[in-house]
């Protein structure tokens, strides 16, 4: 499952406030895990966090999303800048589909210039990597059908 | 009428200050970098820093952020100034830009600087301005000898502007 999430950086938020937005973000995703920390996560993102305000400030998470991947979902977090920041639309809701989840992994971009301060950020924690993301599993996430039309028929039908 | 006008300059005041300290900041991180120096401390200090130059650019009395390189030699360059200027509420449009393409091509160009140099941060002032955390009294390192580039400006914001001028050996 991929999903989306876009955060007003500047001028609505400094870079500091605006990793803390998606720090609760990517939190309150993780704490709707059973078996997953939220403290893990917190941790990560705090040792994230001098690499991730450069990325929001000098713009590169306007156009290199961080990618949270817990189970099968991948979100892509974005930052928006500038005047279209003042009027972006915003879901802070934790990302669904992670409660059965049983490992993450954050993934910062690594824009050039600032590649060697995401390696040392990401050298921190178990749970950062500034490697590119894996590709999202579609073939098993969206060719199983939603619904099972055997179970259904013999529900209504008794058969 | 009076009270609507208050409101929109105190919200363009602010939004001002939160866009251009971020500017300034991300671009002295982008620099930073791109001169291979190590910028751990610039990350570790970043909230204290942050906080500052908002509040002085609200106050409107931040003249320039300066950024100095001391080279293991003793010699001091580059120098990178980001002079900060500000508009009457109302003159400029209520728009937000960056010159970020721009800015990327300009500080692809730069030399790194060798190993072991350091930075330290300044900032000048047109007139009285709060004390902040972790900053104190300082004395600029002479730029004379220095060449220098006006990158031109950075960024814009309804009550001011940021630009960039680059001072090398």
């Amino acid at each position: 499952m991929l999903r989306y999430r876009t955060i007003a950086a500047a001028p609505v938020r400094s870079a500091s406030a605006t990793w803390q937005v998606i720090t609760g973000l990517v939190t309150d995703t993780i704490a709707t895990a059973a078996a997953l920390s939220r403290s893990e996560a917190e941790q990560a993102m705090s040792v994230a966090a001098p690499a991730g305000r450069m990325l929001v400030a000098g713009g590169h998470l306007d156009r290199h999303p961080l990618t949270l991947i817990a189970g099968q979902v991948h979100c892509e977090i974005t930052t928006t800048s500038g005047t279209a920041a003042l009027t972006a639309e915003e879901n802070l809701n934790p990302v669904p589909g992670v409660a059965s989840a049983e490992t993450f992994t954050i993934y910062l971009p690594s824009p050039d210039p600032l590649g060697a301060v995401v390696s040392a950020a990401v050298a921190g924690h178990a749970r950062l990597s500034g490697a590119t993301p894996p590709a999202e599993p579609q073939a098993t996430a969206s060719s199983a059908p939603l619904i099972d039309l055997a179970a259904l028929r013999k529900e209504v039908t008794g058969r | 009428m009076t009270s609507v006008s208050t409101h929109n300059l105190t919200f363009t005041r602010t939004h001002t200050a939160t866009y251009l300290t971020d500017l300034i900041l991300g671009t002295i991180s982008n620099t930073l970098a791109h001169l291979g120096i190590a910028a751990s401390r610039f990350g570790r200090d970043w909230d204290m820093n942050e906080a500052a130059i908002n509040a002085w650019i609200a106050e409107g009395f931040l003249a320039q952020v300066v950024l100095e390189c001391h080279r293991p030699s003793g010699v001091v360059a580059p120098v990178i100034e980001f002079p900060v200027s500000y508009t009457t509420a109302g003159a400029a449009d209520a728009e937000f830009t960056a010159s970020r393409a721009r800015l990327a091509r300009f500080l692809a160009k730069l030399d790194q600087v060798p190993a072991g140099t350091t930075y330290r941060l300044f900032c000048t002032f047109t007139g009285p301005h709060t004390p902040q955390p972790g900053w104190g009294p300082a004395t600029r390192a002479s730029t004379g000898g220095l060449r220098s580039t006006t990158f031109g400006t950075l960024g814009r914001a309804p009550d001011g502007s940021a630009g960039m001028r680059y001072l090398y050996r």
